[in-house]
């Protein structure tokens, strides 16, 4: 008699690995093969995780076809299960499994789209959070300013492609074969923060130097070290507006190297 | 072992003995616009464990109506350690939504941190009976109230299984203290599948326990030697047996708040109500019953 760990490991490997050999034993056929009746809870596993993977990624889906989508799917959920049943967190990894699937090596925009994809569905489903206090943020002596690192908002997120996709993501989902066939693929890269508004999700086209930036700033780096990586733009000017579009929650005294002092709670 | 109490079973916003239904992303504005008349509603707590606006709809629905949280995903049967992330996401949950009931299932999930994404059949055995105990006891204990058990649909039984699944359920309220959430769909597809007694096991079944009642559709799948399986989709209406089983439900229980489940191919909201309403027409008798039995 397997013991319940043993026996919840054998499952595992049936409906993951897809090897019924040691679970068949200890199910009574009754009429019905043991595959079959694993084949039930099988196909609930990967249909189930298909559909949230399909609801997290519906421009990646309409780019492949709902075929392809699914094989993708399928080698992808027995490669990475998720970990929860908070779905609306699986998936992260997708996109750069995306990137490693030799059959969609020919979309080479694909895994940035994706990467979009994941951006906009995280600032769909993330924790509402309130915006920074102002007045926290005054009560910083002038000496300590260089040291803070801000605590973005957890619906924000930053991608980069050298591909428009931005442009392919909203021309796919509208459906938009007149603007697809307008998208040059050769044409500049894209710096995009995407967020979530009151109104929905946005995707915004930055410059580059604001993106790096963002991106040093979002990262809970110090002030100093956004500063640094964003040479000749006015820093002051875009922490500014992303005090005001309440990108910022909170933020901590950090150290150049990045190790976190105490957090402040003035 | 968490203690039965009328306290804990009474927190805000309790769910009545009438028809709810289960609320659906696709019929949040129509709900929100139309202001239904249905008792209550039942959302699944993973589908509002983030924030934005699947969490603010029901922020608004929940101003009209008592709302009881459903977890899919707490795996209480998996022989290793609960995972305390997601018990923390329910319990998150439950303090922002305050719902009247807060159920999971008698089933696993997880293993080996890996999420299966369905309600998994335990080996009825004394081993998984006491794990079942102890990861509903610390549930209760860690969300600080009592919880509802369901049984599940299922499609294969361990050749080890000792005990009868009814009397397993049975036997993980009275050790806990936990309710029962009676799935009578459930049931009806089980017992077809594996040749069970559906009346036995209703009447196996602690009435006091009772804190729920589930109603759904299924799909029933024709095999090669003329046998059939039963499938739970959630994908249909109720069909005229579980119609049946269910006021044989209400006849042991009394009347028990109930809910329609509509999960694949969501209909109009019209729909779910329909049933609803017949779930309301079937309790409304037993409910003229029990207040004659008690006036005589």
């Amino acid at each position: 008699m397997p013991t319940l760990l043993d026996l919840q490991h054998a499952v595992h490997r049936s409906l993951v690995a897809r090897n019924d050999a040691e679970l068949a034993s200890h199910i009574i056929p009754d009429g019905l093969a043991p595959q079959s009746r694993l084949n039930i809870y099988r196909n609930t596993f990967v249909g189930t995780l298909t559909t949230a993977l399909r609801l997290s990624f519906p421009a990646v889906y309409r780019l492949v076809g709902a075929a392809f989508f699914e094989s993708a799917a399928r080698i992808f959920i027995e490669a990475e299960p998720p970990d929860s049943a908070y779905l609306d967190d699986y998936g992260e990894t997708f996109p750069d499994f995306l990137a490693r699937f030799a059959p969609a090596a020919s979309l080479s925009y694909l895994p940035d789209v994706a990467r979009l994809e994941w951006c906009v569905n995280r600032a769909l489903h993330a924790l509402d959070v309130e915006p920074l206090d102002l007045a926290r943020l005054a009560a910083i002596d002038p000496q300590d300013q260089s040291r803070v690192g801000f605590v973005p908002c957890p619906s924000i997120g930053l991608v980069r492609s050298t591909y428009p996709v931005d442009a392919i993501w909203r021309a796919v989902l509208a459906q938009d074969d007149d603007a697809m066939s307008k998208i040059d693929l050769r044409s500049d890269p894209v710096w995009l923060l995407i967020e979530r508004r009151k109104s929905g999700v946005d995707v915004i086209r930055c410059t580059a130097q604001a993106w790096r930036f963002a991106s040093e700033l979002f990262a809970t780096r110090p002030l100093e070290a956004a500063i640094d990586a964003a040479p000749g733009v006015d820093a002051s000017i875009l922490l500014a507006d992303h005090l005001a579009a309440g990108r910022l929650v909170d933020f901590k005294f950090v150290d150049l190297a990045g190790a976190n002092a105490p957090e402040v709670n003035p | 072992m968490f203690p039965h109490s009328a306290v804990l079973v009474a927190e805000r916003g309790p769910i009545p003995a009438k028809a709810g239904i289960g609320l659906r992303f696709p019929h949040h504005q129509a709900v929100i616009d139309t202001r239904p008349d249905i008792a209550w509603l039942e959302i699944h707590t993973e589908n509002y464990m983030g924030g934005g606006a699947p969490a603010r709809c029901l922020e608004a629905i929940r101003r009209d109506y008592p709302i009881s949280c459903h977890g899919v995903g707490l795996s209480l049967g998996s022989a290793q350690c609960l995972d305390r992330a997601h018990l923390e996401r329910i319990r998150r949950t439950i303090e922002r939504f305050e719902p009247g009931l807060v159920s999971e299932h008698l089933s696993w999930s997880i293993i080996g941190g890996h999420y299966l994404a369905d309600l998994l059949p335990l080996p009825m055995t004394e081993e998984a009976l006491e794990v079942m105990c102890r990861h509903v006891d610390q549930t209760q204990a860690y969300l600080q109230r009592r919880i509802l058990i369901e049984n599940p649909s299922s499609y294969l039984r361990y050749r080890h299984s000792t005990i009868p699944e009814c009397e397993f359920l049975a036997a993980v309220a009275a050790r806990t203290g936990c309710g029962i959430l009676c799935d009578v769909n459930n049931i009806f597809v089980s017992a077809s599948n594996h040749g069970w007694d559906p009346h036995a096991y209703l009447a196996a079944l602690p009435p006091v326990a009772i804190g729920e009642i589930h109603l759904a559709g299924h799909t029933v799948r024709q095999l090669d030697d003329g046998k059939v399986i039963r499938i739970d989709d959630h994908g249909a209406r109720v069909i005229p047996e579980v119609w049946m089983l269910y006021a044989e439900a209400l006849d042991r229980f009394g009347p028990i708040p109930t809910l329609i489940e509509w999960d694949t191919n969501i209909p109009a909201l019209d729909v779910l109500l329909g049933e609803g309403g017949r779930a309301a027409a079937v309790l409304d008798r037993v409910g003229k019953r029990v207040s004659h039995a008690d006036a005589a």
